[in-house]
Parts: C-alpha cells; sequence; structure tokens
C-alpha cells in the first residue's frame, strides 16, 4: 500500500485510530420498511460504533417517518439510555401541522436534541413551503442545526432549494444530507459561499444505479442516479474546503467502515481526513459533545 | 492481508468519475496506493462502447501487467458480432488466457436467459468459467433457474442493500456469487457468512464507480474469522480462477 496516510493504516490495522475519533452526523434508529438491516438491533448497532471508533452519532429514527410523535420519543429514550453515544435530531412532519406546534413549544424541554431534521423527499413536501416555516423561524431564533435530505433534481429538497432558505435563515446551521446527491456543483458552490451550509456525506462515496434495482429507489419519488464517485471527495474538498464537511453514514443502513474506507483511501490529507471525521463536528456541537 | 478484485475496470467513459485510470499503467498505480494485489478487471469500451472493440483492446493493455487479469464481454452468438459459435467462442478465450465472462444486459441490450445463451452458458458450465454480470436480481434470478452449474457472479448490486431479493437465491442457488463492491449494509458481510458461510462472497471495488477504499476496508475490518476474511479478500476468487478448465 502506497498510501502515505498515517490514519489510513490505523484503521486497516486497528479499525479505528484513537486519534481520529468519528462523529456521525446522519444516524437513524430501529427497522425500515425496504431494508433488511441487521444493526437495527441497537446492541449491534453499538457494537458497529465501537469497533469504528464512533464518539456520538446524531439519529433520527426511521419511525418517525411515519409517526413522528412515537419515533421522537423512541429517540429521547435512546440518548438518555446512552448518554454522550447518541444525539437527536426532532424530526418535522410537515403534513402534521397539528404536531409541529405542540412540538415547539416543547422542543426546549428535550434533552441531547441538535436541531431538527426534514425528510422532504419522503414526506413529499417542498422544504421551501409553508408548512416548514414555524420550524425555520424557531430554529433560526434558537440557533440550531437542521439535517436536511438533499438530492440533485429533486422538486422537494434540491440544493438549489436548500440555498434559498439557507440564506433567509442565517441562524441555522443548515447540514445538506448525502450533499445533493448528484448535483455536485450547487451543492460545494452553497457550501463555499454561505457559512451556515455544510455537505454530509452519507452515500456520497456510493455509486447511485437506480436502474440496477427492482422497482429503482423505492421512495416516494424516484431517486436521480450517479453511476461514478470515485474522486468525489477530492472534488468537494477541493472546491468547498473540508473545513465545511461533515461525516455520516445513515447507520443501520450503511457500514462506517465503508464510509471511511472511501476517506481514507482518497486523494487528500490527514489533516483534512481529521477535520471530516470529527473536527468540523465538534466546532458545531460543543455544547453537546 | 492480499486482496484480489473481482470487479474494476479502466478507460475513459462519456461521464467520468472525478478520479479514474484512463489506461491500465494508471490502474496499476491507484491498486499499488490501495494495496490490491491483483485484479480482474475489464476495459471501458466492452461496456460503453462494444465488445468488438473492448475484447481487443483488455488485451493489449494487460501485456506485461501481471497483476491484472483481462476478462471479456459476451454478446448473443446470433448476431455473430463477436464468433459464430460457443466452440469457436472458448477456443478465442483459450488462445488469449481469458478465464471470466461479463455479461451487461442492460448496456448491450439482450436477454440474459436461456434463449440467447444456452449453447456459452452451458459450455461454461462444463469448463467452469465464472460469468460476472451486472444485472438487477430479477434478471439474475431467471438465469439461476435455467443454469444450475453456472458459476454466476453479481456485482454492484446496490446501492440499497437488496438482501431481502438476494438471500432467498443464495440459499437455493449454491452456484450464486455475489461481491461486495456495493454491499454497504452495515453488519451484511457479518450476517451473510454466519448464514450462508464465506466461500460465495468476493472483495470487489466496483472502481471507478466507488472507490477502491470503500470495499477494501469493509473486507478487512469485517467482524468474521480470518480465515474467512482472507478467503473473501482474496482466495475464493482466486480458487474460481484457477477451477477454469480451458
Amino acid at each position: 500500500m502506497n498510501n502515505p496516510s498515517i490514519l489510513a493504516k490505523e484503521f486497516m490495522n486497528n479499525g479505528f485510530s484513537l486519534n481520529c475519533p468519528i462523529i456521525d452526523v446522519h444516524g437513524h434508529l430501529g427497522p425500515y420498511v425496504g431494508i433488511y438491516m441487521p444493526s437495527s438491533n441497537i446492541n449491534l448497532m453499538i457494537r458497529t460504533l465501537k469497533r469504528c471508533n464512533v464518539r456520538c452519532i446524531i439519529c433520527v429514527p426511521h419511525a418517525t417517518i411515519i409517526d413522528p410523535q412515537g419515533g421522537n420519543e423512541l429517540m429521547q429514550k435512546t440518548i438518555d439510555k446512552y448518554k454522550g453515544m447518541f444525539l437527536g435530531y426532532w424530526m418535522i412532519n410537515p403534513n402534521r401541522r397539528d404536531l409541529i406546534e405542540k412540538d415547539l413549544q416543547n422542543f426546549e424541554k428535550t434533552r441531547g436534541f441538535v436541531g431538527f431534521k426534514f425528510l422532504a423527499d419522503y414526506h413529499t413536501y417542498p422544504i421551501t413551503g409553508k408548512n416548514y416555516i414555524p420550524a425555520l423561524e424557531y430554529a433560526n431564533e434558537k440557533k440550531l442545526m437542521i439535517l436536511i435530505h438533499t438530492w440533485g433534481g429533486s422538486q422537494f429538497d434540491s440544493p438549489k432549494m436548500l440555498g434559498s432558505i439557507a440564506e433567509k435563515y442565517t441562524n441555522i446551521n443548515f447540514v445538506m444530507g448525502h450533499s445533493g446527491f448528484g448535483d455536485w456543483e450547487t451543492s460545494v458552490k452553497l457550501a463555499k459561499e454561505l457559512p451556515n451550509v455544510y455537505l454530509e456525506l452519507t452515500a456520497v462515496w456510493a455509486s447511485h444505479d437506480f436502474s440496477m434495482q427492482v422497482k429503482g429507489s423505492g421512495s416516494p419519488v424516484p431517486f436521480l442516479s450517479f453511476l461514478h464517485v470515485n474522486g468525489i471527495i477530492e472534488y468537494i474538498v477541493e472546491r468547498a474546503g473540508s473545513k465545511k464537511i461533515l461525516f455520516g453514514t445513515d447507520l443501520p443502513w450503511y457500514s462506517p467502515h465503508y464510509a471511511a474506507g472511501a476517506i481514507l483511501f482518497s486523494h487528500i490529507s490527514d489533516e483534512e481526513r481529521h477535520d471530516i471525521f470529527h473536527r468540523n463536528a465538534e466546532r458545531l456541537l460543543s455544547k453537546f459533545l | 492481508m492480499k486482496f484480489f478484485d473481482c470487479n474494476c475496470y479502466f478507460g475513459h467513459v462519456g461521464l467520468p468519475a472525478f478520479r479514474y485510470a484512463s489506461n491500465s499503467d494508471e490502474l496499476v498505480n491507484e491498486l499499488d496506493f490501495c494495496g490490491t494485489d491483483k485484479a480482474l478487471v475489464y476495459h471501458s469500451s466492452m461496456r460503453f462502447d462494444s465488445p468488438i472493440v473492448g475484447n481487443k483492446v483488455i488485451l493489449e493493455e494487460v501485456k506485461n501487467k501481471p497483476n491484472l487479469i483481462p476478462t471479456w464481454a459476451v454478446l448473443p452468438f446470433q448476431t455473430n458480432e463477436l464468433a459464430r459459435t460457443g466452440d469457436e467462442f472458448l477456443e478465442e478465450m483459450k488462445r488469449n488466457n481469458i478465464k471470466a465472462l461479463r455479461a451487461f444486459p442492460d448496456e448491450h441490450r439482450y436477454f440474459l436467459n436461456e434463449l440467447t445463451f444456452g449453447e456459452l452458458f452451458e459450455l461454461m458450465e462444463d469448463k467452469s468459467i465464472p460469468l460476472l454480470i451486472r444485472s438487477n436480481w430479477e434478471a439474475a434470478s431467471n438465469l439461476l433457474k435455467s443454469f444450475k452449474k453456472l458459476i454466476i457472479v453479481v456485482t454492484s448490486h446496490g446501492p440499497h442493500p437488496q438482501d431481502r431479493y438476494f438471500r432467498p437465491l443464495l440459499e437455493k442457488y449454491e452456484n450464486l456469487y455475489i461481491d461486495t463492491s456495493s454491499y454497504l449494509l452495515d453488519r451484511g458481510i457479518e450476517s451473510l457468512v454466519e448464514i450462508f458461510g464465506y466461500k460465495r462472497i468476493l472483495f470487489g471495488s466496483g472502481y471507478p464507480e466507488n472507490y477502491i477504499g470503500s470495499s477494501l476496508l469493509r473486507v478487512a475490518q469485517a467482524e468474521i474469522d480470518e480465515d474467512a476474511k482472507k478467503a473473501i479478500a482474496y482466495d475464493n476468487l482466486d480458487s474460481l480462477i484457477r477451477g477454469v478448465k480451458l
């Protein structure tokens, strides 16, 4: 192996680096409708986290997609039970306006929630729509973080749409889940130009060819495919800068080792890898860690 | 640990990766960077141009590169593009030391079935020649029903984990193999090894669709026995190639 990275050698030999913990800003909990996941068993998920030296993961349970109330309660229980290892995003379902007002009234009473999650492609409601406004205004006032699933070409959460709300709500740190997969040019431009926009790497390191999958992406709206991702880490680091990139896995979907391998064997420096794996998240989440 | 990659290619494509190997020298450099010892490779023109072109290009490119093992892509004999008969095709394979074939039914627009490939696949069964296919599980399932002894390696079966499709096939068909290139599922390899054993899992990177390092680190750090890990990383594919009776 000619890769000069000390971190790559440590991960290959040990599975982790003591000097480079991981903070995963994009996780879930529990089983999921369309995919078998061994790590939906939380004990196995924790085993994975420990094997990779993941210091902390910020999650939103799959259950929140159809039942935000029940799912958010599960997240609270998990945060309380596994103190320090789990933080949460409070899922906002824009189709449940009856719940949003109550959510916002009670948010300050919650423990370990860093902000909100918007999953607009799955709720088939645009992030620029009026039902999201109360949550955006609240998050802006309280200076919260919002993880938004973003995907290139989406009519609900495209990078361009994210840009329009990020410019308006400047106190919110917007984490672009999947870095606007496929529309890389718009995404890196936003992350470079807007101080409150961060690129999150879940699935970015994996080729997506939904034509290979029976019934496509299986999501409520078809997702854009993008075949060749080798070099995407270098592209993002070069254009947006390593300080605007956060590590994520969708765990229990994807293996942190699979995700980390892309970063460790990309042609960037170990300093940039430290930024991505933990330093940027440590800076953003300092009051929670 | 040694790695033998069953799924990687080099050469230009219309919409290329941000970084890729345009020729075999660059691929060897990237393999060295990652610590991959050997690779069962194809050339982009075999998939994205035509096997008529690519099956020749690959032979020139891998000359004097002992760690790059060439493969060929198949087309139906009925169009007479590569050969007229299975015997003729296998003779050409033998002459050029080709030990495995690939099928890209979506790009090349054919049915991957007994009607189209019966003659060739029966010969491949007889000679233990592996067929690496890049297609969805419906097509793989149909093929498996017809050819119980054909060594079928399904590659790039991702990105969303599709275990509910392929685990019943793994259970029923002992001639089905899968590669790790797009098997992103956390604890997926561990679970497969526990239920089906390790002999039908092959290390594949999917380069340059994916990073070599992803699958490499995933396999290196799988929570399985060292023997199983070594087999997945290298030995399973090595055994398949050594087992070819051409």
